[in-house]
């Protein structure tokens, strides 16, 4: 045993203790413990120790995400999180890049419907240098013009590579076509147009007023000595300067009123891509937990009952499935697959079949046995790494949700009744007024989709933009 | 878009990423190994941190061991051992298994197939007593024949026929092997897929599933000796027959240069390119690897830096290396811009080759490499998942699981004088293959 793997050598002594607690510890998780506290600029921090692997993440979140981008500026939250690297007070892009790569450490930043997150992966023995390129990023981006207009050009051009492969952009045309003009319609990442419309003004601007301390959390987690890292994350982070920060709320999402369908046309596909649905739930939804039990049974695992008929049963499609992306405000849900052109809408129809049969049926007390087992079971693998548990505490921070989602969860996952499950059906799984898209060869599949939805749009994937189509584009 | 129930993957993602990515440092983890009196080989490595259970089954038997009229035969019965067996029929191995806390996965190479299960450690009798079930008595039932070809067809359009990138790769191997098996795809030509027989699936099933053409890696919440214990009860009593005959084909040396356009709809071009290096187990492997980081991987990287960077004619550019047990190809991906002439990022890409030709990298360089190997050394062992695919594709690939605590040693050996003999030995233009894709798109498309 090398101690260059201490983790492996503390596992191994403790395996005689473990293995006589294991049945009882088998049957519960557990977070590891954490602590929070806020720094005096308002910086909440949160910090998690887990020896075994030496190495240390950090995910940062900051409170605004594409929602607040202004109309017409789709990709402006994602472009400012983008561009965070590229240029800082201390080092030019290829600098940063140089600095990161060679101590083999990650970052990434990005920008989802409701926050913006800044994260990074070092050894533990690159503590210091990696804290310092962390914190140069989130603290001091320069926007440089030449990497603003490189940065556009290479994400415009990434919208264009995206659309020649549908699986790709289907998500961004439903959650348009279903969102319409609220903010969960925008595509997180920009169109063809709206980031030809991003002046490095915005920008700047887009971080002055919402990257600062108060707006912001950060997990730490991995293997440090606690103690230490406090004071080195004062050091670093102490003097971010305080900022008042109004963010924009998001509005309330209803679910839509009448069915509809988007054809969008790929005239060389030899398969359709097709999403139904309907708005969803929100993240603190108080069903959330029997929704998941009930998603799970219905389109969350391979004998589910959508990919049971589907594929399965069928052959119509490699895969067939439903989710529920929950968000602040209620967010999308969804039934998603793919099928050769001639059996598009025998699949189809299969699969709204299956979502009446829900609302017929029901699910059976086989079924929500096993759905639930199946969800314990699982579980433990998405707690594994400290890279998992820096954004477990983060995102349960933001949302407002404590560790009970994971120390409870077993518990609540055994608490759901039959009865619970058909209302959660009733409630949540939409079941009229379905909203469709399909990415196909309209001029094979358009005809037979119209029984659908009365109300009906069409594009070509070629025309910039998703859905609503960009105002200003050209056709 | 959520799509994690397109399970059963069916390329060689997991293991590419793996050999592909590098593997270093002093780190040593126990690992227990038993030899089955089937011949089948058992490694265990013990983790209680979390209670659950990563189950691997390498089979040596991949697309390479199949023929003209059978190519994809390894894929598609990679389908079919979810697909019934004796105990557990049509259906059952996956809803026994789901409704007892696991999950289940596969992937199929040119060169292994490998069977995945991730389950709670109480699930354990249940996950031996399925696997021991399918590689004894798997059925073919016609219905359950049919119907699976059609969701291997579906999977052949989402990844190949639908997707640009398995399109030309697929154009990619067929040109640069002339010869040898690897030449055609894994998942199988269309015709293929439509029309192997019954005799050819269970020839198959008795050329490739003998327990000694197995090894087992199991990680987690275990011990080697109730794992010892199982494969006793379970998997000890299957017999033994002959596996594969061995591929005797070898590729012939590359004489020249091979191009191939593909023409079709599509907004951005795209660019392949393969050079034939040697099999997995070579000695160059540590010095294409050293070599491979310097010039692909991280933004710092020579091609990102020049092609990405300072000419702005390419979006990405990134190279894979897949564990091969014959000679292979290391794949080399570019994505230009829209308009931008591929051939535009071609010279640059090979004028960087050609400064690593004639000039050894930088000490910096070299350092950063294997440093970048060692973070992603732990990036891999740090989840019983990842520790059981890497102990299984050292040994299948490499002859010895131990093998993975001499990389540290093996990359450290490594200098620059080696790096710069490996870009000339293996990167000249008459050893390549290119295949672009040019976007031909209908008029009324092509205006903006």
């Amino acid at each position: 045993m090398n101690r260059a793997r201490p983790g492996f050598h503390v596992l191994a002594l403790t395996m005689a203790v473990l293995s006589l607690t294991s049945s009882a510890a088998a049957q519960t998780l557990h977070m590891p413990p954490h602590e929070k506290y806020v720094l005096k600029n308002g910086l909440t921090v949160l910090l998690l120790e887990k020896h075994g692997v030496p190495m240390i993440n950090l995910y940062a979140i900051v409170k605004t995400g594409s929602a607040a981008d202004p109309a017409g500026e789709d990709g402006l939250a994602s472009i400012t999180a983008g561009l965070l690297r590229k240029g800082t007070k201390a080092r030019t892009a290829q600098q940063f890049a140089a600095d990161l790569d060679y101590i083999g450490g990650e970052f990434e930043s990005e920008a989802g419907p409701d926050f913006s997150s800044v994260s990074a992966e070092f050894l533990t023995k690159d503590l210091t240098r990696g804290l310092e390129l962390f914190s140069d990023a989130l603290l001091h981006p320069m926007f440089p013009q030449a990497e603003v207009e490189k940065l556009l050009a290479q994400s415009v051009d990434g919208v264009r590579g995206a659309k020649d492969d549908p699986q790709q952009v289907l998500g961004l045309y439903y959650y348009g076509y279903l969102y319409g003009a609220h903010p969960y319609g925008r595509p997180a990442g920009g169109d063809e147009v709206s980031l030809q419309r991003i002046k490095r003004d915005a920008i700047a601007k887009f971080y002055e007023t919402n990257y600062a301390p108060g707006n912001t959390l950060l997990a730490v987690a991995g293997e440090f000595n606690g103690v230490e890292m406090r004071k080195k994350l004062e050091d670093v982070f102490g003097g971010w300067p305080a900022r008042a920060v109004a963010v924009p709320s998001i509005p309330a999402a209803t679910p839509v009123k009448s069915k509809r369908l988007l054809l969008v046309d790929k005239d060389d596909a030899t398969q359709t891509y097709f999403a139904f649905g309907n708005v969803g739930t929100a993240r603190n939804d108080p069903d959330r937990v029997a929704i998941r039990v009930v998603n799970t049974i219905f389109g969350g695992r391979f004998t589910s009952e959508l990919n049971e008929a589907l594929r399965v049963e069928s052959g119509y499609t490699y895969g067939a499935s439903s989710f529920f992306d929950a968000r602040k405000a209620p967010g999308p849900f969804g039934i998603f697959s793919f099928t050769k052109n001639e059996t598009t809408t025998p699949a189809i129809d299969l699969a709204v079949q299956v979502l009446q049969k829900l609302h017929k049926d029901g699910v059976t007390d086989e079924q929500l046995k096993s759905a639930k087992s199946y969800i314990k079971g699982q579980y433990p693998p998405n707690i594994e790494t400290s890279r998992q548990l820096a954004q477990i505490i983060a995102t349960h921070e933001f949302y407002g949700l404590g560790d009970d989602e994971v120390n409870q969860l077993e518990a609540r996952v055994d608490a759901v009744t039959p009865e619970m499950a058909k209302q959660v059906i009733q409630k949540h799984f939409p079941s009229e007024n379905l909203v469709f898209v399909l990415i196909g060869k309209a001029s094979a599949i358009g005809p037979a989709a119209e029984k659908y939805a009365e109300k009906r749009d069409a594009r070509a994937i070629s025309q910039p933009g998703f859905w609503p189509p960009p105002s200003g584009a050209s056709k | 878009m959520k799509t994690r129930l397109m399970s059963r993957v069916a390329f060689a993602v997991m293991a590419a990423v793996l050999l592909g990515a590098p593997v270093w440092g002093q780190a040593e983890f126990p690992v227990a190994a038993k030899t089955l009196k089937n011949g089948m080989k058992v490694l265990v490595q013990t983790d209680h941190s979390i209670p659950n259970v990563a189950l691997y089954i390498f089979y040596r038997i991949g697309s390479r061991n199949e023929g003209p009229g059978t190519t994809g035969l390894s894929h598609f019965f990679e389908h079919m051992m979810f697909n019934g067996a004796k105990k557990y029929g049509p259906g059952d191995l996956d809803k026994v298994m789901e409704a007892n806390g696991g999950s289940n996965n596969a992937y199929t190479t040119r060169d292994v197939t490998v069977y995945q299960d991730w389950f709670p450690r109480s699930a354990l009798p249940l996950i031996y007593d399925i696997e021991a079930d399918r590689i004894q008595n798997l059925s073919f039932d016609p219905q359950k024949i049919k119907s699976e070809r059609e969701v291997v067809a579906a999977e052949r359009r989402l990844r190949t026929d639908n997707e640009n990138s398995g399109l030309l790769d697929e154009q990619l191997w067929a040109t640069a092997y002339i010869a040898h098996p690897y030449q055609w795809p894994v998942i199988g030509w269309m015709s293929d897929i439509e029309h192997w027989t019954m005799e050819q699936l269970k020839h198959h099933f008795e050329m490739g599933y003998s327990p000694n053409n197995a090894t087992m890696v199991v990680a987690g919440d275990v011990s080697p000796e109730e794992i010892f214990q199982l494969c006793e009860k379970y998997i000890e009593p299957i017999p033994t027959h002959a596996p594969p005959p061995p591929v005797t084909t070898a590729e012939p040396d590359q004489l020249g240069e091979r191009r191939l356009i593909v023409r079709k709809p599509s907004q951005l071009p795209l660019v392949l390119v393969a050079y034939h290096i040697p099999q997995t187990n070579n000695p160059d492997f540590y010095a294409l690897n050293v070599l491979r980081t310097v010039l692909f991987q991280g933004e710092s990287s020579r091609m990102y830096q020049r092609l990405v960077d300072k000419d702005q004619i390419a979006l990405d550019v990134s190279s894979s290396v897949d564990p091969a047990f014959d000679p292979t190809i290391v794949e080399i991906a570019v994505q230009p811009k829209q308009g931008v002439d591929p051939q535009k990022c071609e010279k640059a890409m090979y004028e960087e080759f050609e400064s690593a030709k004639n000039a050894t990298v930088s000490d910096t360089e070299l350092e950063k490499a294997k440093n970048i190997r060692l973070a992603e050394f732990y990036r891999e062992m740090r989840t019983i998942n990842g520790r059981a695919n890497t102990i299984g594709t050292y040994e299948v690939f490499f002859g010895d699981y131990k093998k993975l605590f001499d990389a540290a040693k093996n990359y450290s050996a490594v200098t620059k004088e080696d790096v710069q003999r490996v870009a000339n030995a293996y990167f000249g233009a008459g050893n390549r293959t290119v295949s672009t894709l040019i976007p031909e798109n209908p008029e009324e498309q092509a205006k903006p």
